[in-house]
Formats: C-alpha cells, sequence, structure tokens
C-alpha cells in the first residue's frame, strides 16, 4: 500500500468532489425550482385578496422573475466567491443561519453513530458464533424489530412513555451544550434513541454478515488448527478482517443518518439542519435550501471519500484498481 | 458559615430561572412565512405580529371593535368621515412617538400596489386621510359598515423601518421582537415603553416552532412549554381532565369549506352545487373530524351571533343523497359525476375533513378522486382558479360585508370560484347604507342565496383551543386568533 | 448435507402469506378500505371489526389487508426496478471501467450525496404526491445504493484470479459475466435487497409521516401508522395493529434474505 496509493487516492476524490458538488448544485437548483408554487405564494397564504400585478411586484423583489439559467449563473457565481445568499426571510447571509444548526444535527447523529457502532460490534459477534442457536436468532429478530420500528414512530412513543414514567422529566427542547453540558445531554437522549436504534439494528447485522463470511476463510481455520484459543481467533483474526466491509456501511449509515435526524428533528423539535431544510423548501427559500444542500451533500460526500481511503488502505487490491 | 453560603447561593442559582419564567413559552407548529404584518397574512404570521403591532382599533375576545392606537373616535352623520383621536404616549419600538404622519404613511402603504398587500382591496373607498392636529380624519366615498374592524387589520408601521419590516418587525404593541431564528422560535421582549400603563405583565414571549402535535402537547405537560395556541381537538379532549392544564375554547371564525369553480362544468349548474349540499352530512362530518368539537355552519360563522341564520333555515342542509342524485340527474348529468378534490395537504384537520366529505359524496352520485396537494402548489392552483373543487380551512371574517364582499361579490378579492350574482352585489351596495335592520334583513337574503347555490359548501366552524398551564393567568382565547391579549397575562408564582 | 433452514421457511411463509392477502383482499376483507361508519369509530378489537376502527369508523382489517397492496405494488416494483438499473449500472461500471465508469458513478454519487429524504421529498415535490411519485421517489433513492454496493465485490471479482484465469483462456465478458459475477454477487444481491426492502417501507412511512407519500384515502400501512398518532391518544388501536403490520411485513422479507443467503451462498 504505502503513502502514495493513499495520497493518489485522496487527490482524485478530491477531484471527483468538485464534479459532485457541481452535479449537485445544479440538481438541487432545478429540482426546487421545480416544486410548483413559490416563495410569494406562500408568503401571502391560502386566501389572501391579492392581483396577479400585486403578486408579479413581490416576485420581482424577491428576485424570481429572472430567466432561470441568469440565477443559477448569478448564484454560481457568488457562491464561488464565497457568498452563499442571503435567506429570503431573515435576510440574513445564509452561511449565518446555517452554521449554529450544525452543531446541533452533528451531536444529534454522530453521537447515534457512536452508540450504535459501538454496541453494533460486541453484537455482530455475538450472533456470529452463536450462529444458529437462540442466542443469534434471538438477536436477530429483535435487531429485524428495530430496523422495521420509523423513527418518527419510535420517537413519540419514547414521549409518550416518558411522559408516563416521569411526566414533570425536562427531555424536550435544546440548550446548547456550551450554555448547560447536562442539559444538553438530558434533552438529547429520547433522539438519540430514536435515531440509532435502526442503525444499530442495521449495523449489527452487517457486522455478522461480514464475520460469518471471515470466519469461513481458510486463515481463520488455520488459526484455530494452531490452537489458538477461540477468543482470540474471533477478537483479532476475523474481527480485523470483518471490519472492512463494517466500515463502508459507515458511509451508508452516514446518508441514512443525516435522512433520519431529519425526522428526528421533526419530531422533538430540535433546531438542527435537517429541520432547516425541510422548512426551507416548504417556505421556497431558495438560498437557504441551496446552500444548505450543497454544505450537507459536500460533507456527506467527504466523509465517503474518507471511508474510501481509508478502504484503500486496509485492501491494497481496491487502489490498483 | 462558608457552606451556608455556598448552598443558600447554590438554591439561589436553581431557583433563579423560576424567578426568571415570566417569559411565556409558546408551542406553536407553524414557523411564520416573513413578518410583514401589511404583506404576509398566514395564519402562523399573524399569530405573532398580533403581539407586536397595533392599529387604530383592535377587536377584543368578543368580536367588539375595541380602541387601541386611536384613544378614540368620531363617525360624521352621513357615515362617510371618521375622525380618530391619537393615543398620546404611544411610541414605536425604536423609541419614537406614534405620529399622524404614521397613520397616514400606514395606510399609504397598504394601498401601494408596489406593497403587494393583500388587505388593500379592504381601503378602496377610502378617499383621503389628513391630519388635524393630534387627530387623524379618513373620508370614505360612501358608508362602510365594517371600516372601524377592517382598521384593526392595517396596524401602524414606522416609515424609517419599512425596508427591514418582513424580518424585524417594530410596532407599538406590548412585546417588541428580539431574535428570530427560522424554524425554530421567535423571542420577544416587553415592551417597557407601552403605552398601557402596567402592562405586560410578563418579561417576553417565546414562540417555539414544535411542528409534532405529541411533542407539543407533552411539552406543555412537563412544564416545557407554558401555552399551546390552536389545539387538536383529540389532543383537546385528551387534556381536559388534566390538572396541570387549563383548555380554553371559543368558537373558531375559521371555518371548512368545499369551495366549488362556478366557470366550469359540473359546478357551472346551481343544481351539482345544491347537490354537493344534500350529498353531505355536515353532523356526520362533525363527529368524525372534530371530534365532535365543531357546529356545522352556514355562510357565517354562528359566532357572528347577530348576523348568521340558524342553519336549519337552509332547505340544503339536511342530509339526503337522493335528493341529490335527483338533482344530478335532472342537471342532465350521468352518474356518478367525477368530481377531483384539491385538498389542502398541510392541515391534518382539511385532510381529513377531505376522506368525509369524499365518502359521503361517493354515496350521492357523485365519484370524488383526492388530490392532497403541497401547500404552496394548493395556494397556486387556488388562486389561479384551476381546481373543480377544493377542500381547504378559510379565515372567516367578523363582519359580513367585509367577508361577502371579497368571497362572493363579483370580481371580489378571493372570489376565486369565479361567482356572480347581481342581486347579490347589490343587497351588499344597499347594506352599506341601511340601517341596522335593514341590513339584517339583506344579510339574510344573501345567505339564503349563498347557502344551496352558492360557490362554497360550508361545512362546519371548529373550536378553537388554546392550552395554558394552570399558572398562567389572565388568558382569554380570541376567536380571530389574535394573542394581542397576551399583554394582559401573567404566570402565578 | 445442509441442515433444514427455519429462517427461510418462516421467511417465506410471511412473505407469501402477506403477498397472498394483498392479491386476495378485495374478496377477504370484511368490508371496503374506504368505507366509512362514523358511528362505529374508534373501537377496539370486537366481532363487527376483528382488529378495530379508525377515527372514521374504518375497519382497521380490511384497510391493513389493502395496505399490503400499496406496499407490495410500491416497496416491491420500486426496489426491483432500482435494483436493475443501479446494480446494472454498478455491474457494468465495475467491468468496464474507463470513462463510462467515472461517468456513471459520478452521477450516482451526486444522487447518492442528496440526502434519501430530501431527495424523496424533492422528487415527490416535483411529481406530485401519490402512489406512483412514492414508487419513483422510493426507486430513485436506492438506484445509487444498488450501484455502489455491487461495484466494490464487482470490481473485486474482476481482480480475482480464476477470474484473470478465464479471461486469459479466451472466455467472452459475457460469458465471465453470467458464468462467475453474477452468481458471486447473488449473496450481496439478496441480503442488499432484503435490507432495502424492509427500509423502503420505512421510507414510506416517513414520507407520510412528512405529509408525503401515498394520499388518503388510499389505505397504506405506513400512513395509516402516522395517521394514527392523532388519535392514539383517544384509541391505539390503529396504531397497535399497523405497526405490527409493517413489522410482519418487514420481518418476512428480512428472514427471506438472510434465508437465502444461507441457501445460495456458494461457498457455504
Amino acid at each position: 500500500m504505502g503513502h502514495t496509493g493513499v495520497l493518489n487516492a485522496l487527490t482524485r476524490r478530491l477531484g471527483e468532489l468538485s464534479v459532485v458538488a457541481f452535479g449537485v448544485s445544479v440538481l438541487s437548483f432545478l429540482m426546487i425550482r421545480l416544486i410548483p408554487g413559490d416563495a410569494v405564494q406562500i408568503m401571502l397564504g391560502a386566501n389572501a385578496e391579492v392581483t396577479p400585478a400585486q403578486i408579479a411586484a413581490l416576485r420581482a423583489k424577491l428576485g424570481l422573475d429572472q430567466p432561470m439559467v441568469l440565477q443559477y449563473g448569478d448564484w454560481a457565481w457568488r457562491a464561488l466567491h464565497g457568498d452563499l445568499g442571503t435567506s429570503v426571510w431573515t435576510g440574513r447571509p445564509v452561511l449565518e443561519e446555517i452554521l449554529p444548526r450544525v452543531g446541533v444535527t452533528a451531536e444529534l447523529t454522530l453521537l447515534s453513530l457512536a452508540v450504535a457502532a459501538v454496541l453494533a460490534v460486541p453484537l455482530g459477534c455475538l450472533m456470529a458464533t452463536a450462529r444458529r442457536r437462540s442466542a443469534d436468532y434471538t438477536i436477530r429478530l429483535l435487531s429485524i424489530v428495530g430496523l422495521t420500528l420509523p423513527s418518527f414512530w419510535l420517537g413519540t412513543m419514547l414521549l409518550y412513555g416518558v411522559a408516563a414514567l416521569a411526566p414533570d422529566a425536562q427531555l424536550l427542547g435544546w440548550v446548547p451544550f456550551g450554555e448547560d453540558p447536562l442539559g444538553n445531554l438530558q434533552r438529547i437522549i429520547l433522539p438519540v434513541i430514536a435515531l440509532a436504534l435502526p442503525v444499530l439494528a442495521s449495523l449489527s447485522r452487517v457486522m455478522r454478515a461480514s464475520m460469518v463470511e471471515v470466519m469461513r476463510q481458510d486463515y481463520i481455520r488455520t488459526a484455530r488448527s494452531k490452537g489458538l484459543s477461540e477468543g482470540s481467533v474471533v477478537g483479532v483474526h476475523a474481527l480485523r478482517n470483518a471490519v472492512l466491509p463494517f466500515m463502508t456501511s459507515f458511509g451508508i449509515m452516514a446518508g441514512y443518518l443525516f435522512g433520519g435526524s431529519v425526522v428526528v428533528e421533526q419530531v422533538f423539535a430540535l433546531p438542527g439542519l435537517g429541520r432547516l431544510m425541510l422548512g426551507a423548501i416548504a417556505e421556497r427559500n431558495y438560498p437557504l435550501v441551496q446552500a444548505s444542500i450543497l454544505l450537507a451533500t459536500l460533507s456527506f460526500v467527504v466523509i465517503n471519500a474518507l471511508v474510501d481511503v481509508l478502504y484503500a488502505v486496509v485492501d491494497p487490491r481496491i487502489s490498483r484498481a | 458559615m462558608k457552606l451556608a453560603a455556598a448552598v443558600v447561593l447554590g438554591v439561589s442559582l436553581i431557583a433563579a430561572p423560576v424567578v426568571r419564567a415570566q417569559v411565556l413559552e409558546i408551542a406553536t407548529d407553524q414557523s411564520p412565512v416573513g413578518l410583514d404584518p401589511h404583506v404576509a397574512t398566514s395564519f402562523a404570521t399573524q399569530l405573532i405580529t398580533s403581539t407586536v403591532y397595533e392599529g387604530l382599533t383592535a377587536i377584543d375576545s368578543a368580536l367588539r371593535v375595541v380602541p387601541a392606537l386611536a384613544q378614540s373616535w368620531k363617525v360624521s352623520e352621513d357615515g362617510k368621515t371618521y375622525r380618530f383621536m391619537l393615543r398620546e404616549g404611544a411610541m414605536f419600538h425604536n423609541g419614537r412617538a406614534v405620529t399622524t404622519a404614521d397613520v397616514i404613511a400606514s395606510v399609504a402603504r397598504v394601498r401601494d400596489p408596489k406593497t403587494g398587500s393583500p388587505y388593500a382591496s379592504r381601503f378602496t373607498s377610502v378617499t383621503s386621510v389628513v391630519a388635524d392636529g393630534n387627530d387623524v380624519v379618513v373620508t370614505l366615498d360612501q358608508p362602510s359598515a365594517p371600516f372601524l374592524s377592517q382598521l384593526a387589520s392595517l396596524v401602524i408601521v414606522p416609515p424609517e423601518a419599512v425596508g427591514e419590516l418582513a424580518r424585524r418587525p417594530v410596532g407599538t404593541g406590548a412585546f417588541k421582537f428580539h431574535e428570530w431564528v427560522p424554524d425554530t422560535y421567535i423571542s420577544l421582549d416587553a415592551n417597557a415603553a407601552y403605552w398601557e400603563k402596567g402592562l405586560p405583565h410578563l418579561t417576553g414571549l417565546k414562540f417555539n416552532i414544535v411542528p409534532e402535535a405529541a411533542t407539543r402537547q407533552l411539552g406543555l405537560q412537563s412544564g416545557t412549554y407554558r401555552m399551546v395556541p390552536s389545539l387538536d381537538a383529540a389532543t383537546a379532549t385528551a387534556l381536559a381532565g388534566s390538572t396541570k392544564v387549563k383548555v380554553a375554547a371559543t368558537q373558531d371564525l375559521a371555518y371548512s369549506l368545499i369551495g366549488l369553480n362556478v366557470s366550469k362544468a359540473p359546478f357551472d349548474k346551481p343544481g351539482v352545487r345544491e347537490a354537493v349540499n344534500f350529498a353531505v352530512d355536515r353532523a356526520q362530518l362533525v363527529q368524525a373530524a372534530y371530534f365532535g368539537r365543531a357546529v356545522p355552519g352556514g355562510p357565517l360563522s354562528p359566532a357572528l351571533a347577530d348576523w348568521a341564520l340558524p342553519v336549519s333555515d337552509f332547505p340544503c342542509y339536511k342530509p339526503d343523497p337522493a335528493q341529490s342524485k335527483k338533482l344530478l340527474t335532472s342537471a342532465g348529468l350521468t352518474l356518478p359525476v367525477k368530481v377531483t378534490l384539491n385538498v389542502l395537504g398541510s392541515l391534518q384537520q382539511v385532510v381529513d375533513v377531505a376522506q368525509v366529505v369524499q365518502a359521503q359524496m361517493n354515496k350521492a352520485g357523485f365519484e370524488v378522486t383526492l388530490n392532497v396537494q403541497e401547500q404552496g402548489k394548493f395556494i397556486q392552483d387556488w388562486r389561479g382558479g384551476n381546481f373543480e373543487a377544493f377542500a381547504s380551512l378559510n379565515g372567516g371574517g367578523i363582519d359580513p360585508d367585509d367577508y361577502f364582499g371579497r368571497t362572493f361579490a363579483t370580481g371580489g378579492a378571493t372570489n376565486v370560484y369565479k361567482f356572480s350574482l347581481p342581486a347579490l352585489d347589490q343587497a351588499l351596495v344597499d347594506g352599506r347604507s341601511a340601517s341596522e335592520v335593514g341590513r339584517k334583513m339583506l344579510y339574510e337574503e344573501v345567505q339564503r342565496d349563498l347557502a344551496c347555490n352558492g360557490p362554497v359548501v360550508h361545512l362546519a366552524y371548529g373550536t378553537l383551543f388554546t392550552a395554558v398551564r394552570a399558572d398562567v393567568q389572565g388568558f382569554t382565547p380570541n376567536p380571530t386568533r389574535s394573542l394581542r391579549g397576551l399583554r394582559e397575562v401573567s404566570i402565578s408564582p | 448435507m445442509r441442515r433444514s433452514n427455519p429462517l427461510l421457511v418462516i421467511g417465506l411463509v410471511l412473505v407469501l402469506g402477506q403477498a397472498l392477502m394483498a392479491v386476495l383482499a378485495p374478496w377477504i376483507a370484511p368490508y371496503g378500505p374506504d368505507a366509512q361508519d362514523i358511528l362505529a369509530r374508534l373501537h377496539g378489537p370486537e366481532a363487527a371489526h376483528w382488529l378495530g376502527s379508525d377515527n372514521f369508523g374504518r375497519d382497521t382489517l380490511s384497510r391493513i389487508l389493502f395496505g399490503y397492496r400499496t406496499l407490495f405494488a410500491i416497496s416491491v416494483a420500486s426496489v426491483l426496478a432500482a435494483l436493475g438499473v443501479g446494480g446494472g449500472l454498478g455491474v457494468l461500471a465495475a467491468m468496464r471501467g474507463g470513462w463510462l465508469a467515472v461517468v456513471v458513478m459520478r452521477c450516482m454519487d451526486v444522487l447518492f450525496a442528496f440526502p434519501i429524504i430530501l431527495l424523496a421529498i424533492a422528487v415527490i415535490a416535483v411529481l406530485g404526491p401519490g402512489a406512483v411519485s412514492t414508487g419513483i421517489a422510493i426507486g430513485v433513492v436506492y438506484v445509487p445504493i444498488f450501484a455502489r454496493t455491487l461495484r466494490g465485490p464487482a470490481l473485486l471479482l474482476r481482480e480475482a484470479d480464476y477470474i484473470a484465469a478465464a479471461r486469459a483462456s479466451g472466455t467472452t465478458e459475457m460469458k465471465i459475466l453470467w458464468r462467475h459475477v453474477l452468481p458471486n454477487l447473488s449473496g450481496i444481491v439478496l441480503v442488499q435487497t432484503s435490507l432495502s426492502l424492509s427500509t423502503a417501507i420505512l421510507v414510506e412511512a416517513s414520507l407520510s409521516f412528512l405529509g408525503l407519500g401515498t394520499q388518503p384515502p388510499t389505505a397504506s400501512l405506513g400512513r395509516m401508522l402516522a395517521e394514527s398518532r392523532n388519535f392514539l391518544v383517544l384509541s391505539p388501536w390503529v396504531a397497535v395493529f399497523s405497526g405490527a403490520a409493517i413489522l410482519l411485513a418487514s420481518l418476512g422479507f428480512n428472514l427471506l434474505g438472510d434465508g437465502l443467503q444461507e441457501r445460495f451462498d456458494p461457498r457455504a
């Protein structure tokens, strides 16, 4: 492998990154404008008494009367110069709107991923080693149940459950970690459970599958025949090789986590990026949608690029390909 | 000794938030879309602007017109000239006193086509607005019965701040804008310079945007939130027995409706519109979609007790699927009559109503397809008249002339149905100069005209539930959904 | 000799049983899926309504039976379409390499980089909500996932010694694909398909939660679950049974996938 392989993979990935960024920006730009209805309609609400001329005036005010290509060119030119535009409703630079939200979503998703990953490895190993015995079946069934519970449903159930058990507990809302670390963690418990459970279920299945795969390999048999203890066979030889597909699924999970956090933020009223985007789409706040999708997808692409690079480090066959 | 001091300090630190808790935490479902009170007219925006702004007049919880920025007023004999005495000591949140020039500028701003205000059509009859000392004199080209109540929606804004109003409201109300974090919260501080001395009692308001109903309800029960305006009926029923939470109920001015496009087949025929009325079973609808907490309604809200006819006066309000089918056949249509119903998807209430109506109409000779639309698309089709029929929730009005005029008069501002009935137009004109009794009779005629053959099948007026924690004192819900009354609210220690 | 595989049997029974219910729904459902009986609303399980009724007095059992139709139509069709399109593109990119692979995989990256739910929301917003656009949205979401999942293993296979040997001995690319590559990918295809099917059900439910997805009054399990929250405090039965139905459907797909994997894995 060596450093050059990693470096090559890295630079190639960076080149691809800009292509993906361009594609994503065009796609999101087109999509949001293809959605019927615009900011002006939403602002007036149903049942407002306005004439077409008034609507045209409002539209011109928001810059929506320009041809689409011009609008995109204008946006892209500014974006390349670091100006992602201003939010239609608050008039603040969109970055100022987005950045405070990143922390919330990052905390929620990373905590959930960490919790899920930490639990998934032992569960997956347990299932693989107890293959076709009752422990395997039990955990597998539970993992499927976990996969099957929609986050919004789990979230609502958790809310009702807590309300029944501890009616006065302050588990809703959001307090920044810097202001009140304890209050912050207290309020993120339920969202993390709701978001982490399906991820845990899915990751432990992946872990099981790759462990089963690895345990069949010759070198495991060899290790066993050498008289190594089962613990060190599983823990040292098998685990190291089984982690590979596990890591790839991390990349896929990042996407799932973000999608899930949109729903979980909605249920628990957390001021994260997902809610910002959902609101921005509903309100047709074009610059905000544009910028937040771009940022979310870029970070997502970066995560996946990192996963790929790691993959190349662990398995040099990929970087040769 | 030191330990004791530390303990005391610790206790006082823990206790501190309780003392500061005069900020009312409100959980509301939708984020406002722009805060310009002359332009953004959605429910979500008005909820917030109603605490920040005031007009010359205001509508109280009994739907009476009461003085606000006008201390008092006089109306001339012919009903065309209004003289408003401006409130002494009223200040904008930017520290400047309110002057007659601000009133004149605000009226001009609403009427200016460039502003794009939906309220502009309410003030077309104004011919002049002039200052006379500390008074503002408004002249109309004809008498207007709803003028004083319409003025409540024309809030007074400082001309120097209009460029930023959509983002940073500056008004004269009991609360002033502090911060807006989109889709998260809007916080307001108490206005220390409020003209009514001693008000407000609270030190601030915080409108938390909480989209999920269960979260609002449980947050209210755990004390995270102190107030939930516009609660759904199921939750209100569930909270009824709670000791920690009070649920205030008032008749909602907003009503669910089926709108029919009279410029297109099949609803261009009055008989087909009447058939829809016979097809719908309003009592059943109230049970199914409102959990029983609504009243079937005619063209005017039962909240307007002085004006509204009882629904028993409308023959077509008696559910009769057979009669519906008969009307359809005699209109020359073959059964079933296929209809697409656009549904405002952002309100669960409307989606529920639409499903019940669909089932009822399908039993009475129609074949209804629901087209549940996202809000933006729905509004676009609604405004463009691009529908056969739609299900929605309308804001209603507190004055029959105002409501009928914009909704049903030929060319009315929200007459998206393309409805036109010369007799109705004439009745509205006559009503403006008629005596109180004459007006009542004219409007009764209008209601009869509209109930069965009009372009709107009025379904039900819901109940507006507002839940507050038991320690919230002095709150009276307002049928217009205005939260201006929060200036008198306090939290008992 | 292989041991009998209880997972496969249970999975097969569950999936076939539910597919059968979906097909037979119009004949075995006691009521129409949209038939309302306002007087009998929010009932618990009883003789007239075995699984109770919802806020409009619609029979929960009938709606679940018809819900399986929607579920199979949307999830199965969209996931299989995504497998065909996405998987095909992934394998193609892996076998061919070169600029084609670059273009295909970059396009997949763009789609993949879009957050799943936003991609689905955008597709539905553009097409207008409904069963068909929900299916398309879910399909679009899974195309890049299949492409990426299959490309990696296909790349590894391309480099495998026995395939290099086959290539050296003059076997055509098509034959290599059919004889060596696809059979070796079947395991991962089955796992990914079963996983995707169960998550597709969840995506549909989440879309319903956000007010998109299948539109009323169509009976859809995800939508029933989402709407049941509105009257959960008054009657939890719809939530319980529609949740259970989703669980059984997902369980069936998962067990079937797992069982098939163990059965057909060439190295087992």
